[in-house]
Protein backbone atom coordinates (compact mmCIF):
# COMPACT_ATOMS: atom_id res chain seq x y z
CA UNK A 1 0.00 0.00 0.00
CA UNK A 2 2.61 2.47 1.08
CA UNK A 3 5.18 1.35 -1.59
CA UNK A 4 2.12 1.83 -4.43
CA UNK A 5 1.38 4.93 -3.42
CA UNK A 6 4.88 5.97 -3.66
CA UNK A 7 5.01 4.79 -7.23
CA UNK A 8 2.04 6.42 -8.17
CA UNK A 9 3.17 9.43 -6.57
CA UNK A 10 6.36 9.19 -8.96
CA UNK A 11 4.28 8.68 -12.17
CA UNK A 12 2.50 11.88 -11.32
CA UNK A 13 5.78 13.75 -10.47
CA UNK A 14 7.85 11.79 -13.30
CA UNK A 15 7.59 14.48 -16.04
CA UNK A 16 8.58 17.03 -13.31
CA UNK A 17 11.53 14.98 -12.21
CA UNK A 18 12.43 14.74 -15.50
CA UNK A 19 12.07 18.21 -16.31
CA UNK A 20 14.57 19.21 -13.32
CA UNK A 21 17.15 16.82 -14.29
CA UNK A 22 16.98 18.33 -17.58
CA UNK A 23 17.63 21.81 -16.75
CA UNK A 24 20.38 20.75 -14.36
CA UNK A 25 22.47 19.37 -17.25
CA UNK A 26 21.18 22.49 -19.61
CA UNK A 27 22.31 25.01 -16.47
CA UNK A 28 25.65 23.05 -15.67
CA UNK A 29 27.28 23.01 -19.32
CA UNK A 30 25.76 25.92 -21.10
CA UNK A 31 27.92 28.08 -21.14
CA UNK A 32 31.03 25.87 -20.74
CA UNK A 33 33.06 25.46 -24.06
CA UNK A 34 33.57 21.68 -23.45
CA UNK A 35 30.52 21.02 -21.78
CA UNK A 36 29.75 17.68 -21.67
CA UNK A 37 32.97 16.46 -22.13
CA UNK A 38 33.90 17.92 -19.00
CA UNK A 39 32.49 14.76 -17.19
CA UNK A 40 34.71 12.81 -19.42
CA UNK A 41 37.93 14.56 -18.73
CA UNK A 42 37.33 15.58 -14.93
CA UNK A 43 37.69 12.35 -13.41
CA UNK A 44 40.91 11.59 -15.48
CA UNK A 45 42.29 14.79 -14.71
CA UNK A 46 41.67 14.53 -10.83
CA UNK A 47 43.01 11.04 -11.28
CA UNK A 48 46.26 11.98 -12.76
CA UNK A 49 46.92 14.86 -10.43
CA UNK A 50 46.24 12.23 -7.24
CA UNK A 51 47.86 9.56 -9.16
CA UNK A 52 51.10 11.68 -9.64
CA UNK A 53 50.91 12.58 -6.08
CA UNK A 54 50.59 9.52 -4.43
CA UNK A 55 52.11 7.29 -6.60
CA UNK A 56 55.52 9.33 -7.27
CA UNK A 57 55.67 11.49 -3.65
CA UNK A 58 53.93 8.98 -1.04
CA UNK A 59 55.73 5.74 -3.17
CA UNK A 60 51.89 4.60 -2.73
CA UNK A 61 51.46 1.04 -4.54
CA UNK A 62 48.71 -1.45 -5.05
CA UNK A 63 50.89 -5.33 -5.34
CA UNK A 64 48.84 -7.25 -7.78
CA UNK A 65 46.86 -4.64 -9.30
CA UNK A 66 47.52 -1.45 -11.36
CA UNK A 67 47.29 1.93 -9.39
CA UNK A 68 45.78 3.66 -11.88
CA UNK A 69 42.61 1.25 -11.93
CA UNK A 70 42.81 1.10 -8.50
CA UNK A 71 42.66 4.56 -7.95
CA UNK A 72 40.08 5.55 -10.65
CA UNK A 73 37.45 2.65 -9.84
CA UNK A 74 37.09 4.16 -5.82
CA UNK A 75 37.16 7.28 -7.50
CA UNK A 76 34.07 7.69 -9.26
CA UNK A 77 32.63 6.11 -6.89
CA UNK A 78 33.35 8.42 -4.34
CA UNK A 79 32.56 11.33 -6.29
CA UNK A 80 28.93 10.68 -7.15
CA UNK A 81 28.67 10.26 -3.29
CA UNK A 82 30.33 13.30 -2.22
CA UNK A 83 28.78 15.91 -5.62
CA UNK A 84 25.13 13.74 -5.26
CA UNK A 85 25.08 13.98 -1.61
CA UNK A 86 26.08 17.91 -1.38
CA UNK A 87 23.96 19.08 -3.77
CA UNK A 88 21.01 17.07 -2.35
CA UNK A 89 21.78 18.62 0.71
CA UNK A 90 21.30 21.71 -0.67
CA UNK A 91 18.36 21.36 -2.81
CA UNK A 92 15.60 21.74 -0.86
CA UNK A 93 16.74 24.79 0.75
CA UNK A 94 18.14 26.03 -2.87
CA UNK A 95 14.06 25.34 -3.70
CA UNK A 96 12.74 27.38 -1.48
CA UNK A 97 11.11 30.19 -3.39
CA UNK A 98 9.01 27.40 -4.87
CA UNK A 99 8.74 25.24 -1.69
CA UNK A 100 6.96 28.50 -0.43
CA UNK A 101 4.05 29.32 -3.11
CA UNK A 102 3.32 25.60 -4.95
CA UNK A 103 2.76 22.29 -3.42
CA UNK A 104 5.18 20.05 -5.04
CA UNK A 105 6.32 16.87 -2.94
CA UNK A 106 9.77 18.00 -1.73
CA UNK A 107 11.48 14.94 -1.69
CA UNK A 108 11.92 15.35 -5.46
CA UNK A 109 14.33 17.76 -5.37
CA UNK A 110 16.98 15.11 -3.60
CA UNK A 111 15.67 13.09 -5.33
CA UNK A 112 16.55 14.66 -8.71
CA UNK A 113 19.60 16.03 -7.95
CA UNK A 114 20.69 12.15 -7.10
CA UNK A 115 19.90 11.06 -10.17
CA UNK A 116 21.18 13.68 -12.13
CA UNK A 117 24.99 13.12 -10.60
CA UNK A 118 23.75 9.35 -11.39
CA UNK A 119 23.75 9.95 -15.14
CA UNK A 120 26.98 12.38 -14.42
CA UNK A 121 28.48 8.95 -13.26
CA UNK A 122 27.15 7.02 -15.78
CA UNK A 123 29.36 9.13 -17.75
CA UNK A 124 32.62 8.86 -15.72
CA UNK A 125 32.33 5.34 -16.57
CA UNK A 126 33.75 5.56 -19.72
CA UNK A 127 37.08 7.11 -18.59
CA UNK A 128 36.88 4.28 -15.71
CA UNK A 129 36.80 1.55 -19.06
CA UNK A 130 39.60 3.15 -20.90
CA UNK A 131 41.54 2.73 -18.17
CA UNK A 132 41.44 -0.83 -17.79
CA UNK A 133 41.94 -1.45 -21.27
CA UNK A 134 44.77 1.14 -21.37
CA UNK A 135 46.37 -0.22 -18.03
CA UNK A 136 45.85 -4.20 -19.25
CA UNK A 137 43.76 -4.58 -16.48
CA UNK A 138 40.46 -5.77 -18.33
CA UNK A 139 37.47 -6.99 -18.49
CA UNK A 140 35.54 -10.31 -17.56
CA UNK A 141 31.77 -11.19 -17.46
CA UNK A 142 31.31 -10.31 -13.82
CA UNK A 143 30.94 -6.65 -14.80
CA UNK A 144 27.69 -7.61 -15.00
CA UNK A 145 27.30 -7.47 -11.05
CA UNK A 146 28.46 -3.94 -11.02
CA UNK A 147 24.56 -2.51 -11.35
CA UNK A 148 24.07 -4.31 -7.80
CA UNK A 149 26.93 -1.84 -6.45
CA UNK A 150 26.06 0.98 -8.03
CA UNK A 151 22.33 0.31 -7.14
CA UNK A 152 23.34 0.65 -2.55
CA UNK A 153 25.34 3.59 -3.62
CA UNK A 154 22.80 5.19 -5.18
CA UNK A 155 20.10 4.14 -2.32
CA UNK A 156 22.68 5.13 0.53
CA UNK A 157 23.72 8.49 -1.35
CA UNK A 158 19.83 8.86 -1.53
CA UNK A 159 19.14 8.39 2.09
CA UNK A 160 21.80 10.59 3.33
CA UNK A 161 20.42 13.20 0.31
CA UNK A 162 17.77 12.84 2.47
CA UNK A 163 19.19 13.22 6.03
CA UNK A 164 21.17 16.51 5.14
CA UNK A 165 18.62 18.11 2.71
CA UNK A 166 16.15 18.22 5.92
CA UNK A 167 18.95 18.66 8.70
CA UNK A 168 20.34 21.63 6.90
CA UNK A 169 16.55 23.57 6.38
CA UNK A 170 16.69 23.57 10.36
CA UNK A 171 20.50 24.19 10.99
CA UNK A 172 22.23 26.39 8.13
CA UNK A 173 25.89 25.86 9.67
CA UNK A 174 25.10 22.14 8.11
CA UNK A 175 26.49 23.20 5.05
CA UNK A 176 30.37 23.93 6.14
CA UNK A 177 30.33 20.93 8.73
CA UNK A 178 29.17 18.71 6.08
CA UNK A 179 31.86 20.14 3.90
CA UNK A 180 34.59 19.31 6.70
CA UNK A 181 32.76 15.58 7.45
CA UNK A 182 33.19 14.57 3.25
CA UNK A 183 36.95 15.44 3.35
CA UNK A 184 37.46 13.50 6.36
CA UNK A 185 35.48 10.40 4.96
CA UNK A 186 37.56 10.96 1.44
CA UNK A 187 40.58 10.42 3.37
CA UNK A 188 38.76 7.46 5.99
CA UNK A 189 37.56 5.45 2.58
CA UNK A 190 40.41 3.62 1.61
CA UNK A 191 40.20 5.10 -2.49
CA UNK A 192 44.05 6.01 -2.85
CA UNK A 193 45.78 3.64 -0.59
CA UNK A 194 44.93 -0.37 0.39
CA UNK A 195 43.14 -1.08 3.72
CA UNK A 196 45.95 -3.38 4.19
CA UNK A 197 48.36 -0.98 4.77
CA UNK A 198 46.60 0.23 8.09
CA UNK A 199 46.31 -1.69 11.47
CA UNK A 200 44.29 -4.76 11.73
CA UNK A 201 42.19 -2.92 14.83
CA UNK A 202 41.46 0.00 12.74
CA UNK A 203 40.65 -1.84 9.78
CA UNK A 204 37.82 -3.10 11.88
CA UNK A 205 36.77 0.82 12.38
CA UNK A 206 37.41 1.71 8.56
CA UNK A 207 34.90 -1.60 8.04
CA UNK A 208 32.06 0.31 9.93
CA UNK A 209 31.97 2.75 6.35
CA UNK A 210 29.42 1.81 3.78
CA UNK A 211 31.08 3.63 1.14
CA UNK A 212 33.92 0.94 2.16
CA UNK A 213 32.11 -1.78 0.69
CA UNK A 214 30.41 0.18 -2.36
CA UNK A 215 33.58 0.26 -3.20
CA UNK A 216 35.43 -3.02 -2.29
CA UNK A 217 32.45 -4.78 -3.96
CA UNK A 218 33.17 -3.15 -7.45
CA UNK A 219 37.12 -3.61 -7.00
CA UNK A 220 36.65 -7.07 -5.97
CA UNK A 221 35.17 -7.48 -9.65
CA UNK A 222 37.18 -4.78 -11.58
CA UNK A 223 40.74 -5.34 -10.42
CA UNK A 224 40.78 -9.27 -8.83
CA UNK A 225 38.26 -10.64 -11.40
CA UNK A 226 36.11 -12.88 -8.97
CA UNK A 227 32.72 -12.52 -7.12
CA UNK A 228 32.59 -10.56 -4.52
CA UNK A 229 32.00 -12.30 -0.66
CA UNK A 230 28.66 -12.99 0.22
CA UNK A 231 29.20 -11.19 3.50
CA UNK A 232 29.91 -7.96 1.26
CA UNK A 233 26.49 -8.87 -0.73
CA UNK A 234 24.65 -8.44 2.63
CA UNK A 235 26.83 -5.48 3.85
CA UNK A 236 25.88 -3.49 0.48
CA UNK A 237 22.29 -4.27 0.33
CA UNK A 238 21.51 -3.53 4.77
CA UNK A 239 23.65 -0.51 4.63
CA UNK A 240 22.03 0.84 1.90
CA UNK A 241 18.80 0.00 2.65
CA UNK A 242 18.78 1.30 6.28
CA UNK A 243 20.35 4.37 5.39
CA UNK A 244 17.44 4.97 2.64
CA UNK A 245 15.16 4.26 5.39
CA UNK A 246 16.32 6.11 7.99
CA UNK A 247 16.75 9.04 5.36
CA UNK A 248 12.98 8.32 4.55
CA UNK A 249 12.16 8.73 7.53
CA UNK A 250 13.63 12.14 8.98
CA UNK A 251 12.63 13.50 5.29
CA UNK A 252 8.98 12.76 6.56
CA UNK A 253 8.86 13.54 9.85
CA UNK A 254 10.40 17.12 9.12
CA UNK A 255 8.89 17.80 5.87
CA UNK A 256 6.01 19.65 7.20
CA UNK A 257 7.98 21.79 9.29
CA UNK A 258 10.33 23.45 6.25
CA UNK A 259 7.99 26.17 5.72
CA UNK A 260 8.81 28.02 8.91
CA UNK A 261 12.43 27.87 8.38
CA UNK A 262 12.47 29.87 4.87
CA UNK B 1 -15.59 23.04 -2.54
CA UNK B 2 -13.55 24.41 -0.60
CA UNK B 3 -14.15 24.13 3.28
CA UNK B 4 -12.58 25.87 5.66
CA UNK B 5 -12.78 24.50 9.22
CA UNK B 6 -11.42 26.64 12.34
CA UNK B 7 -8.44 26.96 10.24
CA UNK B 8 -5.71 28.41 13.09
CA UNK B 9 -2.13 28.84 11.78
CA UNK B 10 0.90 29.67 14.22
CA UNK B 11 4.64 31.26 13.44
CA UNK B 12 7.62 31.03 15.93
CA UNK B 13 9.15 34.49 14.92
CA UNK B 14 12.04 34.08 17.35
CA UNK B 15 13.42 31.24 14.90
CA UNK B 16 15.46 32.20 13.25
CA UNK B 17 17.56 33.93 15.70
CA UNK B 18 17.11 30.30 17.58
CA UNK B 19 18.75 28.63 15.03
CA UNK B 20 22.50 28.66 14.67
CA UNK B 21 25.00 26.27 15.99
CA UNK B 22 26.30 28.82 18.43
CA UNK B 23 23.13 29.82 20.18
CA UNK B 24 22.24 26.11 19.82
CA UNK B 25 24.86 25.54 22.06
CA UNK B 26 24.90 28.88 24.26
CA UNK B 27 21.22 27.91 25.16
CA UNK B 28 21.93 24.20 26.09
CA UNK B 29 24.02 25.37 28.87
CA UNK B 30 21.37 28.50 29.86
CA UNK B 31 19.07 27.52 32.11
CA UNK B 32 15.76 26.96 31.64
CA UNK B 33 14.87 30.23 33.50
CA UNK B 34 16.76 32.31 31.24
CA UNK B 35 15.71 30.98 27.94
CA UNK B 36 14.20 33.73 25.63
CA UNK B 37 10.68 32.94 25.63
CA UNK B 38 9.33 31.81 22.28
CA UNK B 39 7.60 34.50 20.71
CA UNK B 40 4.48 33.09 18.20
CA UNK B 41 2.54 34.51 16.37
CA UNK B 42 -1.14 33.41 14.95
CA UNK B 43 -1.59 34.66 11.52
CA UNK B 44 -4.96 32.76 11.52
CA UNK B 45 -7.09 32.50 14.57
CA UNK B 46 -9.99 30.33 14.10
CA UNK B 47 -11.41 31.18 10.45
CA UNK B 48 -14.04 29.02 8.82
CA UNK B 49 -15.65 29.29 5.48
CA UNK B 50 -16.87 27.74 2.31
CA UNK B 51 -16.57 28.77 -0.97
CA UNK B 52 -18.99 26.98 -3.54
CA UNK B 53 -18.46 26.25 -6.83
CA UNK B 54 -18.02 28.94 -9.50
CA UNK B 55 -17.77 31.58 -6.65
CA UNK B 56 -15.71 34.49 -7.02
CA UNK B 57 -14.06 35.00 -3.09
CA UNK B 58 -12.20 38.17 -2.89
CA UNK B 59 -10.14 38.49 0.48
CA UNK B 60 -9.33 42.20 1.72
CA UNK B 61 -7.54 42.74 4.98
CA UNK B 62 -4.44 45.36 5.90
CA UNK B 63 -1.21 44.44 5.50
CA UNK B 64 -0.62 41.40 7.96
CA UNK B 65 -3.89 39.91 8.44
CA UNK B 66 -3.42 36.57 7.18
CA UNK B 67 -4.61 36.98 3.42
CA UNK B 68 -1.67 35.12 1.88
CA UNK B 69 -1.09 33.13 4.51
CA UNK B 70 -4.89 31.87 4.14
CA UNK B 71 -4.26 31.35 0.26
CA UNK B 72 -1.09 29.31 1.29
CA UNK B 73 -3.28 26.98 3.22
CA UNK B 74 -5.53 26.33 0.88
CA UNK B 75 -3.15 26.05 -1.76
CA UNK B 76 -1.67 23.02 0.65
CA UNK B 77 2.04 24.53 0.45
CA UNK B 78 1.44 25.16 4.67
CA UNK B 79 -0.43 22.73 6.98
CA UNK B 80 -2.85 24.38 9.24
CA UNK B 81 -1.47 23.98 13.25
CA UNK B 82 -5.08 23.31 14.40
CA UNK B 83 -8.14 23.00 11.75
CA UNK B 84 -8.60 21.44 8.51
CA UNK B 85 -9.21 22.35 5.01
CA UNK B 86 -10.77 20.10 2.01
CA UNK B 87 -10.65 21.17 -1.35
CA UNK B 88 -12.58 19.37 -3.90
CA UNK B 89 -10.54 20.18 -7.51
CA UNK B 90 -7.34 20.83 -8.68
CA UNK B 91 -5.39 24.01 -7.84
CA UNK B 92 -4.11 26.37 -9.93
CA UNK B 93 -2.08 28.56 -8.26
CA UNK B 94 -0.65 32.01 -9.57
CA UNK B 95 0.63 33.21 -6.60
CA UNK B 96 3.95 35.04 -7.67
CA UNK B 97 4.33 34.29 -10.75
CA UNK B 98 7.47 32.78 -12.12
CA UNK B 99 8.29 31.76 -9.14
CA UNK B 100 9.35 28.09 -11.26
CA UNK B 101 11.91 29.80 -13.87
CA UNK B 102 14.87 29.25 -14.21
CA UNK B 103 16.78 32.21 -15.67
CA UNK B 104 20.03 30.13 -17.10
CA UNK B 105 17.06 28.59 -19.53
CA UNK B 106 15.40 30.03 -22.74
CA UNK B 107 12.13 31.15 -22.96
CA UNK B 108 11.15 27.26 -24.30
CA UNK B 109 12.77 25.33 -21.80
CA UNK B 110 11.30 27.39 -19.25
CA UNK B 111 7.56 26.66 -20.45
CA UNK B 112 8.17 22.94 -20.07
CA UNK B 113 9.85 23.46 -16.70
CA UNK B 114 7.27 26.04 -15.19
CA UNK B 115 4.85 23.74 -16.73
CA UNK B 116 6.14 20.72 -15.04
CA UNK B 117 5.79 22.68 -11.38
CA UNK B 118 2.89 23.70 -11.93
CA UNK B 119 2.01 19.25 -12.48
CA UNK B 120 1.20 19.87 -16.01
CA UNK B 121 1.66 16.70 -18.28
CA UNK B 122 4.22 16.26 -21.16
CA UNK B 123 1.19 15.48 -24.10
CA UNK B 124 -0.47 18.73 -22.22
CA UNK B 125 2.27 21.29 -22.58
CA UNK B 126 3.38 19.98 -26.02
CA UNK B 127 -0.12 20.59 -27.07
CA UNK B 128 -0.63 24.25 -25.92
CA UNK B 129 2.74 25.12 -26.26
CA UNK B 130 1.87 27.16 -29.30
CA UNK B 131 -1.07 28.93 -27.43
CA UNK B 132 1.11 29.66 -24.47
CA UNK B 133 3.85 31.67 -26.88
CA UNK B 134 0.82 32.99 -28.58
CA UNK B 135 -0.53 34.74 -25.50
CA UNK B 136 2.34 35.98 -24.33
CA UNK B 137 3.44 37.77 -27.40
CA UNK B 138 6.99 36.74 -27.06
CA UNK B 139 7.57 34.00 -29.82
CA UNK B 140 10.67 36.30 -31.03
CA UNK B 141 12.25 35.92 -27.68
CA UNK B 142 11.57 31.96 -27.63
CA UNK B 143 15.31 31.13 -27.39
CA UNK B 144 16.43 33.92 -25.49
CA UNK B 145 17.79 33.04 -21.68
CA UNK B 146 15.40 34.22 -19.63
CA UNK B 147 17.58 36.15 -17.47
CA UNK B 148 17.63 38.71 -20.38
CA UNK B 149 14.05 39.75 -20.03
CA UNK B 150 12.99 41.96 -18.71
CA UNK B 151 10.78 41.81 -16.15
CA UNK B 152 7.55 42.62 -17.45
CA UNK B 153 8.33 40.26 -20.52
CA UNK B 154 9.02 37.22 -17.36
CA UNK B 155 5.68 38.39 -15.93
CA UNK B 156 3.57 37.68 -19.41
CA UNK B 157 5.38 34.38 -20.07
CA UNK B 158 4.46 33.23 -16.33
CA UNK B 159 0.65 34.54 -16.92
CA UNK B 160 0.52 32.51 -19.96
CA UNK B 161 1.87 29.79 -17.94
CA UNK B 162 -0.24 29.81 -15.27
CA UNK B 163 -3.22 30.34 -17.23
CA UNK B 164 -3.41 27.80 -20.08
CA UNK B 165 -5.28 25.25 -17.97
CA UNK B 166 -9.01 25.64 -17.00
CA UNK B 167 -8.40 24.56 -13.58
CA UNK B 168 -11.18 24.14 -11.30
CA UNK B 169 -10.17 26.30 -8.69
CA UNK B 170 -7.78 29.78 -9.23
CA UNK B 171 -5.88 31.05 -6.56
CA UNK B 172 -4.76 35.12 -7.61
CA UNK B 173 -2.52 36.80 -5.22
CA UNK B 174 -1.80 40.57 -6.85
CA UNK B 175 -1.39 39.71 -10.26
CA UNK B 176 -3.89 41.37 -12.27
CA UNK B 177 -0.69 44.53 -12.71
CA UNK B 178 1.24 42.55 -15.10
CA UNK B 179 2.79 43.59 -18.19
CA UNK B 180 1.84 46.93 -19.91
CA UNK B 181 -1.86 48.10 -20.24
CA UNK B 182 -2.20 46.31 -23.55
CA UNK B 183 -1.27 42.73 -21.64
CA UNK B 184 -3.44 43.98 -18.42
CA UNK B 185 -6.27 44.21 -20.47
CA UNK B 186 -6.02 40.87 -21.93
CA UNK B 187 -4.89 38.92 -18.81
CA UNK B 188 -8.05 40.73 -17.06
CA UNK B 189 -10.09 39.44 -20.06
CA UNK B 190 -8.92 35.97 -19.82
CA UNK B 191 -9.49 36.36 -16.01
CA UNK B 192 -13.28 37.09 -16.95
CA UNK B 193 -13.24 34.36 -19.00
CA UNK B 194 -12.17 31.46 -16.62
CA UNK B 195 -14.60 32.89 -14.34
CA UNK B 196 -17.26 32.54 -16.69
CA UNK B 197 -16.67 29.16 -17.70
CA UNK B 198 -17.13 28.29 -13.93
CA UNK B 199 -13.68 28.41 -12.06
CA UNK B 200 -13.98 29.07 -8.44
CA UNK B 201 -11.66 31.80 -8.10
CA UNK B 202 -9.98 33.28 -4.47
CA UNK B 203 -8.65 36.36 -5.39
CA UNK B 204 -6.75 38.69 -2.70
CA UNK B 205 -5.89 42.30 -3.91
CA UNK B 206 -5.39 45.73 -2.18
CA UNK B 207 -7.28 46.97 -4.98
CA UNK B 208 -11.18 47.58 -3.95
CA UNK B 209 -12.26 48.51 -7.17
CA UNK B 210 -10.75 45.00 -8.71
CA UNK B 211 -12.75 43.18 -5.78
CA UNK B 212 -15.94 44.52 -6.59
CA UNK B 213 -15.80 44.06 -10.63
CA UNK B 214 -14.82 40.34 -10.36
CA UNK B 215 -15.92 38.93 -6.78
CA UNK B 216 -19.15 37.65 -5.83
CA UNK B 217 -18.26 37.47 -2.50
CA UNK B 218 -15.91 39.37 -0.18
CA UNK B 219 -14.26 37.85 3.14
CA UNK B 220 -12.21 40.52 5.64
CA UNK B 221 -9.65 39.29 7.56
CA UNK B 222 -8.44 41.37 10.49
CA UNK B 223 -5.27 40.18 12.54
CA UNK B 224 -6.07 36.32 11.24
CA UNK B 225 -9.69 36.65 12.05
CA UNK B 226 -12.70 36.78 9.75
CA UNK B 227 -14.24 40.18 11.00
CA UNK B 228 -16.81 40.39 8.06
CA UNK B 229 -18.05 37.73 5.25
CA UNK B 230 -20.97 38.46 2.76
CA UNK B 231 -21.65 40.46 0.51
CA UNK B 232 -18.84 42.03 -1.90
CA UNK B 233 -20.14 45.78 -1.60
CA UNK B 234 -21.14 45.67 1.86
CA UNK B 235 -17.74 43.64 3.11
CA UNK B 236 -15.15 46.20 0.96
CA UNK B 237 -17.44 49.16 2.28
CA UNK B 238 -17.11 48.52 5.74
CA UNK B 239 -13.65 47.49 5.62
CA UNK B 240 -12.86 50.78 3.49
CA UNK B 241 -14.20 52.72 6.52
CA UNK B 242 -12.50 51.26 9.07
CA UNK B 243 -9.27 52.47 7.22
CA UNK B 244 -10.27 55.81 6.71
CA UNK B 245 -11.03 56.57 10.40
Amino acid sequence: MFLKNIMANLKKYSFLLQQLISRDFKVKYKRSVLGVLWSLLYPILTMAVMAIVFSNVFKMSTPGVNYLAYLLSGLVMFNYFSEASNLAMSSVVANFSLINKIYIPKYIFPLSKCLFVGINFLLTLIPLYIVLFATGTGVNIYHLMLPYAFICLFMFTLGMGFILSAVSVFLRDMFYIYGIIIMLWTYLTPIMYDIKLISVELQTLFKLNPMYHYINFAREIILYHRIPQPFTWMVCLGSSLAVLLIGVVVFRKTQDKFIYYV
Amino acid sequence: MIKVDNVSMKFNLGIEKNFSLKLFFINLFKSKKNKPKKETFWALKDVSFEVKKGEVIGFVGSNGAGKSTMLKVIAGVMKPTIGKVTVNGNICPMIELGAGFDPELTARENIYLNGAVLGYSKEFLKSKFNEIVDFSELRDFLDVPVRNFSSGMTARLAFSIATIVDPEILIVDEILSVGDIAFQQKSEEKMKSMINGGTTVLFVSHSLEQIKKICTKAVWLDHGTVKMIGNTEEVCNAYYESQMK
